[in-house]
């Protein structure tokens, strides 16, 4: 019998030793390692990154759905909880994996110089990237650096945090220098210079806060504003400015806008997320009364300033409009329709931030966005970020300095708030830098990491958390001996029992 | 001429009841029949031929030579035939000379009852465990297990029927004579496809006189059981607010102004303040009914039959799409063309199509978190949902409203068409040859419309589905072609009258391709045209080949000495594609034996009939590897856009797995002693079967930790493990007066244990079900906390180990099994007992038949299995889901601090209660009365008149008694899942009738 007859292939599949051939394919190589910040650890899913809030004092996610933001945010978290503490650590390996295999074989295809050193400047900036979120979520981890192998790899033990870090720092600076400042057409949204640059600031900014910086070692406050500058002084060059609308800013047809450093790119109909569903009609993301209450009054100052005008009859009249930008509240109007207390019941807010709906009625083939019907980009890094990366890291390290003031009034501006005074001193900067930080970002995935980094964390998460009207929903609790990291996976130390667990889980 | 007066009785040789309505004639005419009692009185000629015809039995032809007064004429059955001949691998033996471990059913005892699928027909054989998860027209197939689970991937039996791989659920039922289960060595001539056991189906052939067969019967089906859920508005909205202040949620999901006002609104107005059952809104009586027609006889010259099917089944489901119809058609000839060759050819085959409703698969999941609070329609009929603000139900699925919108219909074609030789050769020589060509083609329609359900008080619409994908339409189209072929030759010889020497030796081809693709389409200008066409944007589409090839040589030698001493030998070499160049071929010999006690000249006994003693060892495998595992592949899909809003996707590339090119066969030693005894005249008869079953290199995704790049597991050969047991059959009949009586009953115990897994641990990460697979245990247990009662008071929960910030009193405690005064995963304990295969299986029965009238029942049971099902009214309020009744009566509170549940709390909202601990394992166990029929069959008398040979008519009951320990739902429907989110089992009282003419 001719033996032949045995042979069969798949025809909707590539295998090893076929693959590495053409450009072609070293491009959807590449492009599968970008896919993984869509996975539903990530940035992707439904709408994890906007469920992040409700881990942080900024939002209440009812319980299910929610990728277990509600667990965390209540301090419930554990090793067996799953959803986003199993998927993050999963993803992430899954891109660090991808991008090893990547950079093991492009060398095989034949590509010329400047196009093979592009796309891998880009592959170590998403290897720098997924470590990096190891990193901070779950402190240290294992470092590979090969294409996958089960025998070499699966039983290594975790690698110290700092370690990880060293790491990321090294893979950022290959990319940086591989990497364009810019793309045009139909590459846009590929990892540029600036965004290796914005990584390494954060990363460094991370390094020196007081979670991680115990002894409050000013070198490093230093190093995480040089690495911040490193990107204000790429503006010129890159094109980063400011956006001048603040809400507009988060719309799809403003997509990749001079403000945008790195985003992840979403786009309908099969590769979407659910922004829309999640902020309007799920409402699992409901803002509380504590973010409502950090927006200033129009004027500048605090509600609770004797002298702000603020009038608890008339909450939202007056205030800073990136307010009205982010939150939809009682009394608003929102998709034609007045807002009442029951439209949004969780809370009697909405999330605004990163939804196509605002005041006016939607198109109506646009009037209700469902599952992975959403297409507007996520910004990991935009601009503002970095200037006020670059004010925190200044005040803690050259109190006082020009550029302080100078940049964060920048900010302000742009939504035409007044500018902070001068002459405060560096703890009332302080102060006044981390709330113009949570106003600014709020619905962005920033401030559970910031009130972690802070260290405080233990003092604003052990607290109650209101609704619109200042009724207690639950009372929140954080374990500062065991909260500010996530626990490993279960299924993690199952399958590998080298790895060692975080403290107290 | 001189006349001989005959008279007499015609009985059946079987069990000696006389036989009314047998026709009798001579050369020159019909004679006439016989009457009520059997009795015949004839004149004829001398020396001529009386010949005697009766549906069902076979024909029989005396001569007579003189005038008698007390003939009895003995009419074997037609069916004994198959009795006593036995279907095995490639051809039949005689069932005393059989030396294996099998088991047969044959349909006749399945006459009346209705069947919708042949696997449901096996439940409460000896050896297997059948279970029906679902019971969903269209879609309600067992799954069959045979003496355990051998191994972690696939463990399904290898069906073949007339001696081709075949589906045995794309029969008509009807069609079918008997299956037989080879569940030891025996199989070993099925090589790499046997180790999960073979099931060989035979179809009916025509047999005797030309006859035209009708049968009907027609049911009503309903749940057996469904879960106790709190339909009472205002206690489910009390009890929810309790359960969330239990947690610490401060504030309460309905206010006390809402249920005030709630109250009030149920007096006057049940569209906004309804108090709805949604179980009995949603469900309704099913129906099932089935016409069978068929024709057929033989001579020695042919054999033909016939056959049509119709089935029509309505489901539980309110709406126009819960429902299936099967149209069948079966139809076999052979003819022998000349003394040396004989050809024919068959079909089988169905057209059938079963429909669901759009979002129906997720229907029993939607039912489940049905609320009391939930509006069904509005006053004009437009769907409700609720003013009430619930969290979790964000998007009320109103169960109305999923049961009555949109439809899928799935339309099968399925065939079975094979021709076959046989062409005798000098020297006792037999050739065989038989092609042929299983076809599929399953194409799956859907539409849904746009839908919106309305707040009944302010009537403000909700879209239930985005109008940016609503209209929209899919189609998914499966199309198969296996090709199959064999030949075989077989050589048959007696010596000296006592030695018989039989030879088989035969190869085969078997080739098999799936090609799939599916597509759907947006952006219709309304729900009047559906077509692809009539949509504009391209929604999805994909689709893809897959083919798989099988080569095998084979053989088979037996011996017998005066059959006293038998011995049967076999052996298959088979390739598969399935593995790497090197790693193809396999080799499964078998060897078994039997000893006829009873036919040795020292055994004298009057009470023992029949004594053997059987024994069998053979090589079985199991190629259950998905198709090109053996090599890392690059999968596509894995797409990202670049270029913002107006981007294009860019395709994306990546291995999703990690492959092992070393894979290959799992490899089956099964070893089976066993000992057939009949007694009394054969009235007891008793078959007992030991066996063991050793798995060596198990086929298994070998789970990796996601730092491997968040690979998944390669398939590798790991591990090895044992299934052994013993089967015990043993039936009884006899007669007393004019009742005929007989019990059977049959007891199966299987132990599972995983002998060898290189000291790994297996996780099951596939489901959500905590079990693992580990040395010493059986396959697929419990890995759980152990529970420890509750906590009363806020000092046991300060001295305890650490669970979490949200342990309060009446919360379970969970044991610190290690020690470090943390619970987590390392406080997991093992249980040895399967989540997914039952310990012993049993069935029994009893039937009794006087004069006309059959009552038959028959229980079927298992042991020995935990179940887990989690979530929706497994746990209370899951997700914005209700709870059942239990919860207001049996929860913990201080008052009642001996309860049998926690504390009420939300399931989502508190894990702690529902960490995955032995608390929530529930026995498995149950015995049902499987079915109760009687039935009445005409006397010959009355029917002869109306030109009827036979009618019998019957009444059935199915499913009827459950004894379970699980109350919440049918514990066979929710075995190895972990929700109660399935179509339920069904109970069915039909009634029906069977004519031949």
């Amino acid at each position: 019998c001719n033996p032949d007859l045995l042979d069969t292939a798949p025809d909707n599949k590539y295998t090893e030793s076929n693959f590495w051939k053409t450009e072609a394919a070293a491009n959807a190589a590449l492009t599968g390692i970008y896919a993984t910040l869509k996975g539903d650890g990530l940035y992707g899913g439904e709408a994890t990154p906007l469920w992040e809030e409700g881990a942080s004092p900024n939002a209440f996610c009812y319980s299910a759905g929610t990728q277990g933001f509600d667990a965390i945010g209540r301090g419930q978290q554990s090793a067996s909880t799953g959803a986003v503490i199993s998927a993050r650590w999963k993803q992430a390996y899954q891109g660090i994996g991808r991008a090893n295999t990547f950079l093991a074989r492009i060398g095989e295809v034949g590509l010329t110089q400047e196009v093979q050193s592009r796309m891998e400047g880009e592959a170590y900036f998403l290897r720098a990237f997924y470590y990096f979120t190891l990193a901070t979520y779950y402190g240290g981890a294992p470092i590979i650096l090969d294409a996958p192998d089960p025998d070499s790899q699966k039983d290594l033990p975790r690698n110290s945090r700092e370690e990880v870090i060293q790491q990321v720092l090294t893979d950022i600076d290959l990319a940086a220098e591989k990497l364009p400042v810019k793309y045009t057409g139909a590459d846009v949204g590929r990892a540029t210079k600036g965004a290796a640059l914005a990584l390494k600031a954060r990363a460094l900014l991370y390094e020196a806060s007081p979670l991680l910086n115990t002894d409050n070692n000013i070198e490093k406050w230093q190093t995480a504003s040089i690495a911040a500058k490193a990107v204000i002084d790429l503006a010129a060059e890159a094109g980063y400015a400011l956006f001048d609308n603040y809400r507009n800013l988060f719309l799809p047809e403003n997509e990749n806008n001079r403000e945008v450093i790195f985003d992840v790119q979403f786009l309908f109909p099969d590769a979407g997320s659910s922004f829309d569903l999640i902020n309007s009609q799920y409402n699992s993301n409901a803002p509380l009364q504590g973010l409502a209450n950090a927006y200033e009054m129009k004027n500048g100052l605090a509600i609770n300033d004797p002298n702000a005008g603020y009038d608890p009859e008339k909450p939202y009249e007056n205030r800073d409009p990136r307010l009205y930008a982010t939150i939809v509240f009682p009394g608003d109007t929102f998709k034609g329709k007045a807002v009442t207390p029951s439209t949004f019941a969780q809370t009697g807010y909405a999330m605004k931030k990163y939804s196509i709906y605002d005041k006016e009625t939607p198109p109506s083939d646009k009037a209700d966005l469902k599952s992975g019907q959403s297409e507007t980009n996520f910004i990991i890094f935009r601009y503002a970020d970095v200037l006020l990366m670059y004010v925190e890291a200044l005040n803690e390290s050259s109190p006082g300095h020009a550029d302080i003031l100078n940049y964060i009034n920048q900010v302000r501006a742009r939504v035409d708030m007044p500018n902070i005074a001068a002459g405060l001193g560096q703890e009332a900067m302080r102060e006044t830098i981390r709330k113009e930080r949570r106003v600014e970002f709020a619905g962005e995935a920033l401030y559970y990491n910031d009130v972690r980094r802070w260290k405080t964390a233990e003092s604003v998460m052990n607290a109650p958390i209101e609704n619109w009207k200042n009724q207690i929903l639950e009372t929140r609790k954080f374990d500062a001996k065991r909260d500010y990291w996530w626990p490993i996976p279960q299924a993690e130390l199952d399958l590998n029992p080298n790895l060692e667990q975080n403290p107290n889980y | 001429q001189e006349r001989l007066s005959v008279s007499g009785t015609v009985v059946s040789a079987e069990d000696k009841a006389p036989l009314p309505g047998v026709s009798i004639s001579s050369a020159e005419k019909t004679l006439g029949i016989t009457d009520g009692d059997g009795h015949f009185s004839v004149n004829i000629a001398p020396q001529s031929k009386l010949s005697f015809r009766y549906v069902g039995y076979k024909y029989f032809e005396t001569t007579i030579n003189q005038a008698t007064a007390n003939l009895t004429i003995r009419l074997e059955s037609a069916s004994t035939m198959l009795e006593d001949v036995v279907v095995v691998g490639y051809g039949t033996q005689k069932k005393e000379n059989l030396t294996g471990a099998l088991s047969t059913l044959n349909m006749k005892e399945k006459e009346g009852s209705p069947t919708t699928n042949l696997s449901n027909a096996l439940a409460g054989m000896p050896g297997m465990f059948v279970q029906l998860g679902q019971s969903q027209p269209g879609v309600d197939r067992s799954q069959i297990r045979i003496r355990g689970m051998g191994t972690l991937s696939g463990n399904n039996p290898l069906v073949l029927v007339n001696g081709i791989e075949y589906s045995m659920d794309e029969l008509n039922p009807d069609d079918v004579e008997t299956v037989t289960v080879l569940k030891d060595a025996s199989a070993a001539i099925y090589g790499s496809r046997a180790a999960n056991g073979v099931i060989l189906v035979t179809t009916k052939k025509g047999a005797g006189v030309s006859q035209v067969n009708y049968n009907y019967y027609n049911g009503i089906q309903n749940p057996t059981t469904m879960p106790d859920v709190i339909w009472d508005p205002i206690q489910y909205m009390r009890l929810k607010n309790q359960a969330l202040a239990n947690q610490g949620t401060q504030l309460p999901n309905y206010s006390d102004e809402e249920i005030a006002e709630y109250e009030a609104g149920m007096k006057t107005d049940p569209y906004t303040y309804p108090s709805n059952n949604w179980f009995d809104i949603a469900l309704k009586n099913g129906n099932i009914q089935k016409h069978n027609l068929s024709f057929g006889g033989s001579s020695d010259n042919y054999q033909y039959r016939l056959s049509l099917g119709y089935l029509d089944r309505n489901g539980i489901i309110i709406g126009p799409s819960d429902k299936e119809k099967k149209y069948s058609l079966g139809f076999n000839a052979s003819l022998n063309v000349s003394k040396r060759l004989k050809v024919g050819a068959s079909i089988d085959g169905y057209y059938r199509h079963y429909d669901y409703p759009f979002y129906g698969k997720n229907f029993f999941q939607y039912l489940s978190r049905s609320l009391p609070i939930l509006t069904d329609t509005l006053a004009d009929g437009r769907y409700g949902n609720s003013w009430l603000r619930t969290p979790g139900r964000n998007n009320w699925e109103n169960p109305r409203m999923i049961a009555e919108t949109g439809n899928y219909r799935k339309i099968v074609q399925r065939f079975l068409a094979s021709v076959f030789g046989e062409y005798k050769l000098p020297w006792d020589i037999t050739y065989n040859v038989r092609f042929g060509a299983d076809k599929y083609d399953g194409l799956l329609s859907g539409f849904t419309p746009q839908v919106q359900h309305f707040n009944p008080k302010t009537l403000v619409p909700i879209n239930w589905n985005s109008p940016a994908t609503a209209p929209r339409s899919n189609k998914a189209d499966d199309n198969v072609l296996n090709i199959h072929f064999y030949n075989t030759v077989d050589w048959k010889k007696q010596f000296e009258e006592k030695h018989n020497v039989a030879l088989m030796i035969g190869s085969s081809y078997d080739k098999f391709s799936n090609n799939f693709f599916d597509a759907e389409m947006v952006g219709y200008l309304d729900e009047t045209l559906t077509a692809l066409d009539a949509g504009t944007i391209r929604n999805a589409i994909s689709g893809h080949l897959e083919e798989d090839v099988l080569i095998s040589y084979f053989g088979r030698a037996n011996y017998d000495y005066k059959g006293k001493y038998l011995l049967e030998a076999t052996f298959r070499y088979d390739g598969s594609s399935r593995f790497a160049k090197g790693h193809r071929w396999g080799f499964f010999p078998s060897i078994s034996a039997g000893w006829r006690i009873d036919q040795e000249s020292f055994f004298q006994s009057e009470v023992i009939n029949l004594m053997k003693l059987r024994a069998s060892v053979g090589r079985l495998g199991n190629q259950a590897v998905d198709l090109y595992s053996y090599e890392n592949s690059i999968a596509l899909g894995q797409n990202y856009s670049f270029g913002g809003i107006n981007g294009l996707l860019a395709s994306g590339a990546a291995a999703n797995a990690y492959a092992d090119p070393l894979t290959s066969w799992e490899t089956t030693t099964t070893y089976n002693a066993g000992l057939d005894f009949e007694l009394l005249q054969s009235k007891i008869n008793v078959t007992a079967d030991f066996y063991k079953k050793r798995t060596t290199g198990i086929l298994r995704t070998v789970n990796l930790p996601s730092q491997v790049g968040g690979l998944a597991g390669p398939k590798r050969n790991v591990g090895t493990v044992d299934n052994s047991g013993l089967e015990l059959v043993a039936q009884y009949r006899n007669k007393i007066g004019e009742v005929n009586y007989g019990i059977q009953g049959n007891v199966s115990y299987n132990k599972n244990k995983v002998i060898d897994l290189g000291g790994q641990i297996l996780y099951n990460f596939e489901t959500n079900l905590s079990t693992i697979t580990k040395e010493g245990l059986p396959i697929n247990a419990h890995y759980l906390l152990q529970s420890d009662g509750f906590f009363q008071n806020q000092e046991e929960i300060d001295n305890h180990a650490f669970q979490s910030n949200a342990t309060r009193p009446g919360y379970i405690r969970y044991k610190d099994i290690n020690g470090d005064n943390i619970i987590n995963g390392e406080d997991r304990v093992a249980i040895s007992e399967s989540s997914s295969i039952p310990k012993y299986t049993y069935g029994f029965g009893f039937n009794v038949a006087y004069k006309g009238f059959e009552l038959k029942a028959a229980f079927q049971g298992i042991g020995g299995i935990k179940i887990y099902p989690t979530a929706n009214l497994a746990y209370p309020f899951n997700n914005g889901a209700g709870a059942t009744t239990e919860w207001l009566t049996d929860a913990w509170t201080p008052e009642n601090p001996n309860a049998k549940l926690p504390i009420v709390t939300e399931s989502t909202g508190n894990k702690d209660n529902f960490l995955q601990s032995d608390f929530w394992l529930r026995s498995g166990s149950y015995l049902r009365l499987k079915s109760l029929q009687l039935a009445y069959l005409v006397p010959q008398a009355w029917t002869s008149k109306i030109k009827i040979a036979r009618l019998s008519v019957f009444v059935n009951a199915e499913n009827y008694l459950t004894f379970s320990k699980y109350k919440g739902f049918d514990p066979e429907t929710i075995i190895d899942a972990n929700s109660l989110y399935h179509y339920p089992m069904l109970k069915t009282i039909s009634g029906g009738v069977n004519v031949t003419f």
